[in-house]
This record gives C-alpha cells, sequence and structure tokens, in this order.
C-alpha cells in the first residue's frame, strides 16, 4: 500500500510589529529628600491619597510638597518652567 | 506611563502607586515605553478609607525616590521582539492545534485565554489563503497601515482622552503600541473567515484603529456607509443585527482579532479591562441602507465630509442595546395612521392621525439612568414620519435629542461620572463656557453628549416593521475611506 504524506502548509502570523524600543537608565535617585521639591501628581482614584496626602505634608514638613490633581486618569503633567523647580515626582492611582 | 518615561529621561526620579491587579500592566508599559525598571508601590483596593494602606506605603514611595539604582535599574539598551513571517509549518490539522492553543492566565482565575484567537475557532491563514486576501486591494503586501487622510480621533466618555492625527502617521494598535503591514490585516481576515472582497472594508477598519481604542477596545463596533454595501452583500434589512450574513459577522469580527494579535491585548497581562460587553463581543458591524433616507437626509458618508458614492467605515463605541422607551412595532402604527393605542394615549393625541413625533415616546426619562448620547436604526418608515412630522434632517433630530436631555446642574451632580468629566468640577461647563462652581444649582446643563452631532446619530435600515434598534454611544466619529484601500 503506497503511503501518502500530508501536504505542509506555510502559515501565516497574525502579530503586529513591535517597534524597536531604546531602554534607558531609571534617573539618579536623592540622597535625601529632606528641602527638596516632591511633586504629588494625583489621578484616577484618589481615595488612598486623601490620608496620603495629608500624612505626607504632617509628617514630613522639611519636604516642599506641590500638588497637581485631577480626577482622570491621565495625569495632569508639570509644565516646562515647574519642571525646572522639582524634584522628584510621586504618580498615581493608576498608569 | 509616557509621562513617567517622559520624567525619568529628563533625570526627574519618580514612582507609581498601582492597585494590585494593575501590576503587570504597569511592568508590561514600562518596558514599551523604554524604562523597563520602572519603581512601582502596590497598593490594595480593600483598604477602607485608605488609611491603613497609606501608613503602609507611605514610607516605600519615599524610599523609592532616595533608594540607590541597582545594575539592573542603571542599564540602557534596546528592546526589539521579533516576530517571523511564516509561524507554523505542518499539516492543516497540525495547524489547526497550534492556532488554537490557550494559555491560563492567573489574572483571570487561570482560566484559558486563547493565544491566536478571539476565542472562536478560526480559518488556518495559510501562504495561500493569505495571498488570495491580498486580491482584495491595490496595496502591496508590506506596506504599513498608516492614516489615509489627517484624523481626529474621538474621546470615549470619561476615560479616554481625543488626539489628532495626520495622514501618512503609521497607525499605532494597542494596547502594546504595535505597527501591522498589509500582509498582517490580511492574515487577521482570514482567520476571521473575509472574503477577498470585503479586504477594503477590513483595511478601512484596520485604518481606524481596528477596535483597539487605548488597548481597552473590546474589539469595537463598526458601520459603513455607501455602495460597497450593496458589493459585498451586507446584510441591512431584517436580522441585520442577528446571525446568518457572512460579511456582516466576519469583518465584524476582525476587531477582535485585531486586538488580540495586532494589538497584543491579553488580559491582566497587557492590559486592564472591566467586564467587556457583550454588543462587542464577537464583532458589531452593519451598514446603513442609503436608499431609505428620506428628501433631504443626508447619508452618514455625506454627513462625515464625504460625497454620497464614496464608501467609508466609521468606528464608535455602542453601549447598552434597547435604550428607551419599548413599543411593540404595531403600536407605533397605530399611533401614526389612526391617533390610537398606548403611544397616541402618551402623547395626547388620541384619534389624531400622525405624523407625531414618536421621540417624545421613545425618549421620555431617557437620561433618567444613563449619560450621554444614543444611535436610532430607524426604518424608511419611521424616518419618513419623522421628516414629515418636522425633522427635515438629521442634525435636526440631534438638536432636538441633545436640547431634551438639559437638566438642572443640581440633579446633574449626582450622576456617576461628573467628578471625572468635570474633574472634580474644577473644570469648564461647555454650553456656559463658566466654571461648574459659577453656575446656579437650577442652571440647565446636558446629561446627553457635549454637542448634539458628536453624541447622536441615525442610521437608516430595510424593514418593511416600524421597529426602531437604539443603543447608547454612537454619535459621529471620524470616517475612514474604503475606497482608498481597493
Amino acid at each position: 500500500m503506497a503511503v501518502t504524506k500530508e501536504k505542509v502548509y506555510k502559515c501565516l502570523n497574525p502579530v503586529g510589529n513591535q517597534e524597536p524600543v531604546e531602554t534607558f537608565p531609571l534617573a539618579p535617585r536623592l540622597k535625601s529628600l529632606a528641602g527638596k521639591t516632591v511633586h504629588l501628581s494625583i489621578c484616577g482614584e484618589a481615595d488612598i491619597w486623601v490620608p496620603l496626602e495629608k500624612k505626607f505634608k504632617t509628617e514630613y514638613p522639611d519636604i516642599n510638597w506641590t500638588v497637581h490633581k485631577r480626577f482622570h486618569i491621565v495625569p495632569m503633567e508639570l509644565t516646562e518652567e515647574e519642571r525646572k523647580t522639582t524634584d522628584a515626582v510621586i504618580l498615581g492611582v493608576c498608569w | 506611563m509616557p509621562y513617567l518615561a517622559d520624567l525619568e529621561k529628563s533625570g526627574i526620579p519618580t514612582v507609581i502607586i498601582n492597585y494590585d491587579e494593575e501590576t503587570g500592566k504597569v511592568e508590561h508599559d514600562s518596558v514599551v515605553f523604554g524604562i523597563p525598571k520602572l519603581r512601582h508601590i502596590v497598593a490594595s483596593r480593600n483598604s477602607p478609607g485608605g488609611v491603613e494602606e497609606a501608613e503602609k506605603l507611605a514610607q516605600p514611595i519615599l524610599d523609592a525616590l532616595t533608594r540607590p539604582l541597582n545594575a539592573e535599574e542603571k542599564k540602557s539598551g534596546k528592546w526589539s521582539p521579533k516576530e517571523k513571517r511564516v509561524l507554523f509549518e505542518g499539516t492543516l490539522e497540525e495547524a489547526e492545534e497550534f492556532y488554537h492553543q490557550t494559555e491560563n492566565l492567573p489574572g483571570i482565575l487561570n482560566a484559558p485565554f486563547a493565544t491566536y484567537t478571539d476565542g472562536l475557532p478560526v480559518i488556518i491563514p495559510t501562504e495561500e489563503k493569505v495571498k488570495e486576501m491580498l486580491t482584495g486591494t491595490s496595496h502591496r503586501p508590506d506596506e504599513l497601515i498608516t492614516l489615509q487622510r489627517d484624523s481626529a480621533v474621538q474621546g470615549f466618555g470619561a476615560v479616554e482622552t481625543g488626539y489628532k492625527q495626520k495622514k501618512g502617521d503609521v497607525v499605532k494598535f494597542m494596547p502594546m503600541y504595535r505597527t501591522a503591514t498589509v500582509e498582517q490585516v490580511a492574515v487577521n481576515a482570514v482567520m476571521a473567515g473575509c472574503k477577498p472582497e470585503y479586504f477594503p472594508v477590513v483595511l478601512a477598519l484596520a485604518e481606524s484603529g481596528g477596535g483597539t481604542g487605548d488597548g481597552r477596545g473590546g474589539g469595537g463596533s463598526f458601520v459603513v456607509s455607501g455602495p460597497i454595501y450593496k458589493e459585498i452583500g451586507m446584510n441591512v434589512t431584517n436580522s441585520l443585527f442577528g446571525p446568518g450574513n457572512p460579511a456582516n459577522k466576519t469583518i465584524g469580527r476582525v476587531g477582535s482579532l485585531f486586538w488580540r494579535n495586532l494589538g497584543g491585548y491579553k488580559e491582566t497581562v497587557t492590559t486592564i479591562t472591566t467586564i467587556g460587553s457583550p454588543v462587542t463581543n464577537g464583532g458589531l458591524m452593519f451598514a446603513e441602507y442609503a436608499e431609505g433616507l428620506p428628501k433631504g437626509w443626508k447619508g452618514l458618508n455625506e454627513e462625515l465630509g464625504f460625497k454620497k458614492n464614496e464608501s467609508v467605515l466609521m468606528s464608535f463605541r455602542a453601549g447598552s442595546w434597547g435604550v428607551g422607551q419599548q413599543n411593540a412595532p404595531g403600536v407605533y402604527r397605530s399611533l401614526q395612521r389612526t391617533g390610537h393605542g398606548a403611544i397616541a394615549r402618551f402623547l395626547d393625541v388620541k384619534g389624531i392621525v400622525g405624523p407625531h413625533n414618536y421621540l417624545e415616546y421613545l425618549t421620555k426619562d431617557l437620561w433618567a439612568t444613563m449619560e450621554g448620547g444614543v444611535t436610532l436604526v430607524f426604518p424608511p418608515q419611521i424616518a419618513q414620519d419623522m421628516s414629515d412630522y418636522g425633522f427635515k434632517t438629521k442634525q435636526s433630530i440631534y438638536e432636538w435629542l441633545w436640547k431634551r436631555s438639559f437638566e438642572p446642574v443640581k440633579n446633574f451632580k449626582l450622576r456617576g461620572n461628573q467628578d471625572f468629566v468635570t474633574n472634580g468640577w474644577l473644570g469648564i461647563e461647555k454650553t456656559s463656557g463658566k466654571h461648574w462652581k459659577e453656575l446656579s444649582d437650577d442652571y440647565m446643563v446636558p446629561a446627553g453628549g457635549d454637542d448634539p452631532f458628536g453624541s447622536y446619530n441615525i442610521m437608516i435600515m430595510n424593514m418593511q416593521e416600524t421597529a426602531c434598534a437604539r443603543f447608547s454611544g454612537g454619535g459621529h466619529s471620524q470616517g475612514y475611506s474604503i475606497d482608498a484601500w481597493r
């Protein structure tokens, strides 16, 4: 009895192209936060932020706290001028 | 995430707080935006009042800004995953098994999640089948999907912001910000069961972003306007939203495959959705029956700035199905023909022959439990009755509906989405141009969307029965030329 080989097909890939991404190191961390300007970028769900903002401002008075608050999940960004005087940013709660 | 990436690259240390189930998404996005070791602190949604959580997280958050970088965090490099053109070689039986593979995702309690499909069986994209699909367009297989004209992408409710794009911009498929060639679109079209003659519609759908949205697209919903509906046999009549028509079903399905394959959607890994939508699950695609438009009413293609003989596709967000008051089709006919029945009693026109304004009945208390606009799909008779009543253009209906949605600020304040929409009442109210906090409680504002054209839509289907389909959302957004992809 003759053996027939089943046909072999080349099947194509439905997955899209991931463009190459240059990856960067993180910005150097601060030696200390004392006397520094730390920005709170509050967006999305604000629940945790109510006690957190209060705690930061009460318990760390030697830090200069600045705040941008937005209810939308997209944060309100620092202006170029604000960036010049900002030493660090804490953002949440969302991506 | 692009914001944090920009800050880190410019030398400002950051830390992000995310909820537990968002961890995979945050780690994934940090790679896509070039800061793979972004520091993040995981919070719980279940902390009452957030107090306990704030106590727990405060110090780790501050530590993330001061703890020296480790070797991995100091590294730079390149992330460039490669996809091969031929994914699998084997018999059809082996290919069936390969393309229908699943993986168990911990984020969805280890339920299986399809690796290459929308969860339904697919046609195996052999090289021969893809080549056949490519006969449906004059565009080269290796051409990247780009915008064929300038585009303004509409935002969506409280959670997605709109943006502008230019002709020639490469289309990014979300959530992975991937690109695609004409051939890769053809592979997905084959898998969905499309025929080559549908392919220009599929390419226009790809140009629209393919229902991938901002990554939580859900596969999207689409409408076709123009003569191509007849060329490819789309059903624009009875059961246009039901099963049986290959064009409506398979083209609509492509959006889900684009989301999974071109965009890289993987639940809880590359994006986080909430519960999905039964309206768009499986694809929502329909076409306009422009032949049924009353005199003076424009087809969707013309409304979007195209010519009557041009075929276009519009991507939109269909929300809740079947909104508004219910009625049997016969009750509608009784209203208009003899002035009898429930709607005639409601409108207080008993015994008076129509035309009467059926929309008054349909939209009674419509915005009591919803916000934003609606799309109404009328059969020709209802459209003609509305025209005879006095709505000489579609736009006049959009304006009537929008005005009907107005309510006092004091009521508007009690709605669920408004803290987001108004940015905590710090933003500007659009009809007055004033700050929300300046407005009196009795000032009237629209619960039914920002503007009549952007929030409402009327489409015509071909049907003798006087029933209309209606769903929240829709409105008008950017149109994409199907003819440009022939």
